[in-house]
């Protein structure tokens, strides 16, 4: 057990905290029922706020294993510890793909289920907790093995539930086969929001995998403008021959570390226009049947250890939100004011959501998810986002706990109306409230 | 607990009724912080504070008043069990006492010495104290301490206020020093002349400033995670020349 002071990946809300490394349920229920302080469950730290610490009280994190999937019926059993970077490593070269990735490779399985994370491909195939056949959970009230239909309550607690059901300790996921380690890739260059929302919705459907880079400090008639990006796996057929020769050849890692001392304010509305403007004009205005990588397609940003840092010591915040469809005028007043106000934000993410899933506290649901990392400046600064948070809202949207640092309980109760079904099984599964977290906290969920 | 711009949700100020401790609260509360907790010894006046900060805030917050005495035995330990049972989590502690004196009467009292002494140190670095351990057991927090310019060179027309600021101020200092990379930090606030009630009966020194400008100092200060600052600014630079003048020089410059 180390003592170590914590933060999550926006380096905002720093607190000191027992680490308790575990490898078995065993074990971790050692150290639920021996520790005698709160607990909570922690992967990689990917989470941008509070969700994965608890200040004063235990993170449990458990160990990744060495050992090798093993893969049946395209399915396998994993420790929840496994992250998706040593994964990928091990199953590609197999013929195999985790059936949802996120923007990063460093994050666990664990961490995965907790947030319910999506990908590129949510239009199609939803979230990660969709293609989990089963998990096992420790709880202060035991061990349980569960499925979908086992106890259905308990499954939708847990995806989503930001790891404050339990602690995971292994799960069943359904792998996707692929031909190649490669992605067929498609690029277009939109000029303004129009564009973006048009090509978006009416020809998402015909590729797996679609997201769009959107500029948020281009303002006036390219306000909205952006590059974006869709593709499916590539084919043997797909490849050029000297790639079909060896076509599951995967190699992924990061290339270079940002530096340690960054001066506070290196992001600012110049550079980072800059950079955007950059980012927009290298891209072609339309190029079809490319070829790339699966860490350049899906993981461009992991190229660089911890970038995090570039953001200086104040550190940075992601907002992430999502709108129903018919509320592309609200998206639009939400973009409108951002640009207007020139948040210094580098290219920002835009999606189109698919079918919503049964996790009481998951996030995605039909219609369009927009992320924006913002560094942290002045105070002002949080009124905007209070103010957003109140158009998301009325606009029938809602925020992601994986990225908030800073969103009123309020409003959080509101957004999450299955708020209320979360807490009966949370108070079945843990009635003495021991495994909890500091968003949990910020927040009341639990 | 904090957002990520730094804004607590629950916040403690010992000497509720001090107007910079208040000014720092309405400034808390504008940003969002939604508990609060006044320790003091005037009910009254805290009752009015509590007003005055609920008005301001931004969602509806609550605020909470607690009588604090620190001559009594114990204060410190009531002090902090009465944070627990009000407050969720304890983020954000002012401490803004003080009691300026009056120079040329308490010089010649012993007891009225003590009195000054104890109020603006002793009893307040015991509060401190117990505060800062049962934040370094959470695992996070912010401490504000209210110094003065008056403690960095202790002069001869306030020497009593001026060594117990003094004392306070390398005692929180130290303390932040203490407590680095445990979560919890410390900011050691040193106003100039500020113009309050507590000096009411003084005519304003150079670079006065008002009570909500500390607060806004204050809040920069804490957002920044910075150990100590001047305010004014300009009145650091002041007080670092002037406490580095031969004690001759500095004994014939006239305040």
């Amino acid at each position: 057990m180390t003592n170590e002071l914590i933060s999550g990946w926006g380096r905002t809300q720093w607190v000191r905290s027992q680490i308790q490394k575990v490898s078995t349920p065993d074990e971790v229920r050692e150290v639920i029922q021996g520790s005698g302080k709160s607990i909570i469950p922690r992967g990689l730290g990917r989470s941008y706020g509070d969700a994965a610490q608890l200040s004063g009280g235990v993170a449990i994190s458990i160990a990744e294993p060495k050992d090798d999937p093993v893969i049946t019926d395209g399915k396998t059993t994993l420790s929840a510890g496994y992250s998706l970077d040593n994964l990928l490593k091990r199953i590609v070269p197999k013929g195999y793909f985790v059936p949802v990735t996120p923007g990063t490779r460093y994050v666990t399985l664990g961490g995965a289920l907790a947030s319910d994370i999506h990908g590129k491909n949510h239009h199609l195939e939803g979230t990660f907790s969709r293609h989990i056949e089963s998990f096992v959970i420790v709880t202060p009230t035991g061990t349980h093995l569960v499925t979908e239909n086992s106890d259905p309550d308990l499954f939708n607690a847990t995806a989503g539930g930001m790891g404050l059901t339990g602690v995971v300790t292994d799960m069943t996921m359904r792998l996707i086969p692929i031909e190649s380690a490669y992605i067929k890739m498609e690029t277009s260059r939109l000029r303004d929001l129009d564009e973006t929302l048009a090509t978006m919705a009416g020809s998402d459907h015909k590729f797996r995998y679609s997201v769009a880079w959107i500029d948020l400090m281009a303002r006036g008639s390219s306000m909205g403008r952006s590059v974006l990006t869709r593709g499916d796996h590539a084919q043997l057929s797909d490849l050029p021959s000297q790639m079909a020769q060896d076509p599951y050849r995967y190699d992924a890692k990061a290339i270079v570390d940002a530096p340690n001392f960054i001066p506070n304010g290196l992001l600012n509305n110049l550079t980072v226009r800059a950079f955007n403007e950059l980012w927009f004009r290298k891209a072609p205005s339309y190029r079809a049947d490319e070829i790339a990588t699966i860490a350049s397609f899906f993981h461009p940003l992991d190229m660089v250890g911890k970038w995090n840092r570039i953001y200086g010591k104040r550190g940075f915040l992601q907002y992430q939100f999502v709108l129903p469809d018919g509320q592309e005028e609200t998206l639009r007043e939400i973009i409108d004011r951002l640009s207007t106000l020139q948040v210094a934000s580098f290219l920002a993410v835009l999606k189109r959501f698919g079918e919503e899933n049964e996790g009481f506290l998951s996030f995605p649901r039909p219609g369009w998810t927009l992320a924006l990392d913002i560094p942290i400046t002045n105070p002002e600064l949080g009124s905007l986002l209070d103010e957003l948070d109140q158009i998301v809202l009325k606009a029938g949207g809602r925020i992601y706990l994986a990225k908030d640092s800073r969103m009123s309980k309020e409003i959080f109760e509101e957004m999450y109306p299955k708020l209320d079904k979360f807490k009966e099984v949370k108070s079945r599964v843990d009635p003495n409230n021991v495994i909890t977290s500091d968003i949990a906290t910020r927040l009341s969920i639990s | 607990m904090f957002d990520a711009f730094r804004t607590p949700d629950n916040v403690l100020v010992v000497g509720g009724s001090s107007e910079i401790g208040l000014e720092i609260a309405k400034a808390l509360a504008k940003r969002g912080s939604s508990n609060f907790l006044l320790a003091g010894r005037n009910i009254d006046q805290m009752a009015e504070c509590a007003n005055e900060i609920s008005s301001t805030s931004k969602t509806r917050c609550q605020v909470a008043v607690v009588h604090y005495d620190a001559s009594h035995e114990n204060s410190h330990s009531h002090l902090l069990a009465a944070a627990k049972d009000e407050l969720k989590t304890l983020d954000y502690a002012i401490f803004a006492v003080g009691l300026l004196g009056d120079q040329m009467v308490d010089e010649k009292d012993p007891v009225k010495t003590k009195e000054i002494l104890d109020i603006n140190f002793t009893t307040q670095a015991m509060a401190i104290l117990e505060v800062a351990n049962h934040m370094k057991e959470q695992g996070f927090g912010q401490i504000v301490v209210i110094s003065s310019v008056a403690g960095v060179r202790v002069r001869r027309s306030n020497f009593i206020y001026g060594a117990a600021k003094a004392g306070l101020d390398g005692f929180s200092m130290a303390l932040g020093d203490a407590l680095a990379g445990s979560g919890v930090g410390v900011t050691v606030v040193r106003p100039g002349f500020v113009k309050t009630k507590m000096t009411s009966h003084l005519s304003p020194a150079p670079l006065a400033c008002d009570a909500a400008t500390v607060a806004t100092a204050t809040l920069k200060a804490t957002d920044n995670e910075k150990s100590s600052i001047y305010v004014p600014f300009a009145i650091g630079i002041v007080a670092g020349i002037y406490r580095h003048l031969p004690r001759k020089i500095a004994r014939r410059v006239p305040f």
